[in-house]
């Protein structure tokens, strides 16, 4: 318990700091968001109206140091306020119907790349020198110094336009309506194929690598010579006891994965022109739409934050040591 | 062992029990937005377009937003008036006239009868002077010259102006308006979303909106019902236009307004029969601008002769893909054709390329090459200085490198500068940046145009935030002429000053005009037919202009 109640105080100061950084950063920035509007606009706004647009747009003009206690409390009171490329749109409405979509995206590769990486990690270590571990992690890692946007756009052209197999764009088809129906499921599963395993290529091959080594390493400890030596079963020696065992570096992986899935896949999503928020929170920087922007990281740095903290409870429970020390 | 595999059997469950709860969300978010879906599948496809830079949609349809959903103020809402850049013709619309006062203080229309909102209420006269009442009251400083709207009676509005503003037609009679039942009680109107409209428009009806598309569908109670012939518009988000040009590509939209680089290659050839795209050269001109206040940039006679040294030819065919013609020396673009003093256009001489003769004029102003063969000013400092452009304006950018070649021809050093846009626009407000790649003003008449570039009413000293006139040139000449036009309400006489304008901007060089931004569109002819095209410039194929209506209420259905 003291173990948790210390982690939870490390967390309550990095979320104060990252809030703080949140605040900061975009005000380093050159410009304000309604320059940036006009010049986006070229010529189409009257230069005239500029002031009044800007009150329009609540654009605080404010020093720093008089708006960041409202900002503080604000954040604390989950008010996040409006978003100005997306005026008069709240803030938790424009997060809201993305990030739905992008954890889903998210937590489809997560899963898939962590099963079918360690999985194959699993029985690489186990067989060593097979085909699967000689030649299976280099073609993977191979494939996984694709910048991930370049694959996202390879698979499109050739299952989306040339093999005509994936739909091209979108969650689910244009027209549909959104229900639990067999039909609409089956169209998202179909829209998520090519965006998830784009993503899935190109970290499998870490997962894999991770585990493997992990595992040689676990592989010759004592105790699993002793399960041989009592005659187990190769296969339960290999999961209940080694794999088991190289588990741990896993869960952080998959922990601080978690955590960066709130972000979005931005190069994915553009490119298959997925509805999440990974385009969003780069117009909202290019936009220089500060409560956007703000509510955006604040998403992300609970969800990273929050996911390590899980894992960290997990840790307790995976590892003894931790609950020692 | 089992309570491992128990345990694993729970975090498969906990997985599961994840990815439902995340299906539930998507859909218990979107399902209550729905609207009537009605049978548009018996009526036929419904118009697609995509929006290439809208990742998502809000579902926010007030036109006083400056981020409405697309279509807002095409579909929904409608104006007095409509001005066509592409033949420049002016369509009367909500307003069947219209007449100015001869001092130019007023400004009369008379209304359509038989208009109504699609809620079925009658369209008056009452509904516009609220909506000006709204727009003044929403962002201050809109209409400056509009000192009262008044309802005269149901089909009657008069504009009372505080000092004559001819070019005050178009932009009054351009603004779209909404209804007095709905809009008068709003407490905060600029934080309205106005999720199901009411307008005067020929696709009012929103249904089934999602963060990716969503449809607009026919007004009940539209005015021209035989001019509404479409099913419905559906429109489409994409973020950026390599998604845009995919779906346009693959026939997936019907029309298609964003760039697409070697169109005829990859979009027209795969359907020639049907397929087509028309770009009039009617978009704001694009200018290199010199900023004045640099003393190596005040002799106009060194701004044309830098002039002369481009190559506009090679700037356009490679640096615009051919998609837009060069500049000639009155700065005007396409959409102001019928201003242009042709007398004028055959005498210009700063603007053909003629190297030679730039450097002749360099000599003459001082700028004497060195013998590196590079020029020093007349203070002896050399001749160098930045081109700034955005990094993400690709097209621009291999402008001013194009730019930047042209002129170590003749001993000039010129380097390319592209950080980002929003550094490059700060430079450009404050007047600290030597010389950049700039849009302009593109309204109706030129009247805009030459104040943002000659006036000393946008001239702000450097340091200054400004929005126009970056380059910081001001003319009294030109002060006059333009107070003239304002005041001018006879079309014969504004052209004779607009005349006068280009005359002094050919002789004083404000910036060097190098093409006009040309006005993407292409669209597929195997669902819809009646586009707009280079024979029937009735409209533009832009999706985002006043024209776009009477493009909408020309389409017809291919059966």
């Amino acid at each position: 318990m003291r173990f948790i109640m210390r982690r939870l105080g490390f967390y309550l100061v990095a979320f104060w700091l990252s809030i703080t950084l949140n605040f900061l950063l975009p005000r380093l920035m050159p410009g304000d968001p309604v320059s940036r509007m006009l010049s986006r606009s070229q010529g189409q706004l009257d230069p005239s109206q500029i002031d009044s647009l800007r009150r329009l747009l609540g654009v605080d003009e404010r020093p720093w140091w008089q708006q960041y206690p409202e900002y503080l409390w604000r954040v604390l009171t989950g008010d996040l306020g409006i978003s100005i490329s997306r005026f008069p749109t709240p803030v938790t409405d424009v997060i809201g119907t993305q990030l739905p979509w992008t954890l889903l995206l998210g937590f489809t590769s997560l899963i898939l790349a962590v099963i079918i990486g360690n999985l194959l990690g699993i029985i690489a270590a186990w067989r060593r020198g097979s085909f699967l571990d000689s030649f299976v992690p280099p073609f993977l890692v191979f494939l996984g110094s694709f910048p991930y946007f370049w694959l996202a756009m390879g698979l499109l052209y050739v299952f989306g336009i040339a093999l005509g197999w994936a739909p091209l764009s979108h969650a689910f088809s244009v027209g549909l309506e959104p229900s639990f129906s067999p039909v609409f499921l089956s169209d998202v599963a179909a829209h998520l194929v090519l965006p998830a395993l784009s993503i899935v290529f190109v970290s499998v091959g870490g997962w894999m690598l991770a585990m493997r080594n992990t595992m040689i390493g676990t592989n010759s400890e004592d105790y699993i010579l002793m399960a041989e030596a009592k005659g187990l079963h190769p296969s339960r020696i290999m999961f209940a006891y080694s794999a088991r065992n190289a588990m741990l570096p896993a869960v952080t992986n998959i922990g601080m994965s978690i955590g960066f899935i709130v972000g979005g896949a931005l190069l994915t999503e553009v490119v298959f022109a997925y509805p999440g928020v990974g385009y969003q929170l780069m117009a909202a920087v290019q936009g220089l739409d500060y409560p956007l922007m703000q509510g955006m990281f604040l998403t992300i740095t609970g969800a990273v934050l929050l996911a390590n903290f899980l894992i960290d409870i997990i840790y307790v429970r995976l590892d003894p040591r931790v609950r020692v020390s | 062992m089992i309570s491992t595999r128990i345990r694993g059997r729970r975090l498969a469950g906990v997985l599961v029990a994840a990815a439902a709860a995340t299906t539930l969300l998507l859909s218990g978010c979107t399902a209550g937005d729905a609207g009537d879906a009605g049978g548009d599948a018996a009526s036929g496809p419904l118009l697609t377009i995509p929006r290439e830079d809208m990742g998502t949609f809000s579902q926010n349809f007030n036109p006083f937003s400056p981020n409405a959903a697309p279509m807002t103020q095409q579909a929904i809402y409608e104006s007095m008036i409509i001005y066509n850049p592409a033949d420049g013709s002016t369509t009367p619309w909500l307003a069947e006239s219209w007449e100015a006062s001869d001092d130019g203080l007023s400004l009369t229309f008379h209304l359509r009868d038989g208009v109504k909102w699609s809620d079925g209420e009658p369209f008056s006269a009452k509904d516009v002077a609220t909506t000006f009442g709204l727009q003044q009251k929403i962002v201050e400083g809109s209409f400056p010259y509009v000192s009262k709207v008044e309802a005269a009676d149901d089909a009657t509005v008069v504009f009372t102006f505080s000092e004559p503003f001819s070019p005050g037609l178009f932009e009054v009679g351009q603004q779209v308006i909404v209804p007095d039942h709905i809009w008068a009680d709003q407490e905060n109107p600029d934080k309205f979303e106005n999720e199901t409209p009411v307008g005067t428009g020929p696709y009012t009806e929103v249904s089934k909106f999602q963060a990716q598309s969503f449809e607009l569908l026919p007004n009940p109670e539209y005015w021209q019902q035989d001019k509404q012939n479409l099913p419905g518009v559906r429109m489409l988000a994409f973020a950026g236009n390599d998604g845009a040009n995919l779906a346009a590509i693959n026939g997936d939209v019907d029309w298609a307004p964003q760039f697409m680089p070697d169109i005829q290659k990859t979009y027209v050839d795969r359907d020639p029969e049907h397929r087509h795209y028309w770009f009039p050269p009617t978009g704001a001109m694009i200018n290199w601008q010199l900023n004045t206040t640099k003393p190596m940039f005040e002799d106009p006679q060194v701004r044309k002769a830098l002039s002369l040294a481009v190559d506009r030819e090679q700037v356009v065919k490679v640096g615009m893909s051919g998609y837009t013609e060069p500049a000639d020396c009155s700065g005007l673009s396409g959409s102001y054709s019928t201003w242009k003093d042709e007398s004028l256009l055959g005498s210009c001489d700063w603007i053909g390329h003629d190297p030679e003769k730039a450097g002749e004029m360099l000599d003459e102003a001082g700028f004497e090459a060195g013998a590196d063969g590079k020029r020093t000013t007349p203070d002896g400092e050399p001749f160098a200085f930045k081109i700034s452009v955005g990094s993400t304006s690709t097209d621009w950018l291999s402008v001013a490198n194009i730019i930047s070649q042209d002129l170590a021809d003749i001993g000039v050093t010129a380097t390319v500068d592209a950080p980002d846009w929003a550094a490059v626009t700060a430079a450009y407000e404050q007047g600290t940046f030597d010389t950049g790649i700039v849009w302009s003003d593109n309204a109706p008449t030129p009247y805009q145009y030459y104040r943002s570039l000659m006036s000393s009413e946008t001239l702000k000293p450097v340091g200054e935030q400004t929005f126009s006139n970056y380059h910081r040139f001001s003319d009294p000449q030109a002060d006059e002429l333009l107070d003239r036009f304002s005041a001018a309400s006879d079309e014969t006489a504004q052209h004779e000053i607009v005349d006068q304008l280009q005359a002094l901007y050919s002789e004083v060089a404000p910036v060097v005009p190098l093409f006009p931004g040309p006005e993407w569109g292409a669209y597929t002819d195997t669902r819809f037919t009646g586009w707009p095209t280079e024979d029937d410039p009735y409209a533009t194929l832009a999706t985002r202009s006043p024209t776009t209506v009477l493009v909408l209420t020309s389409l017809q259905p291919v059966d």
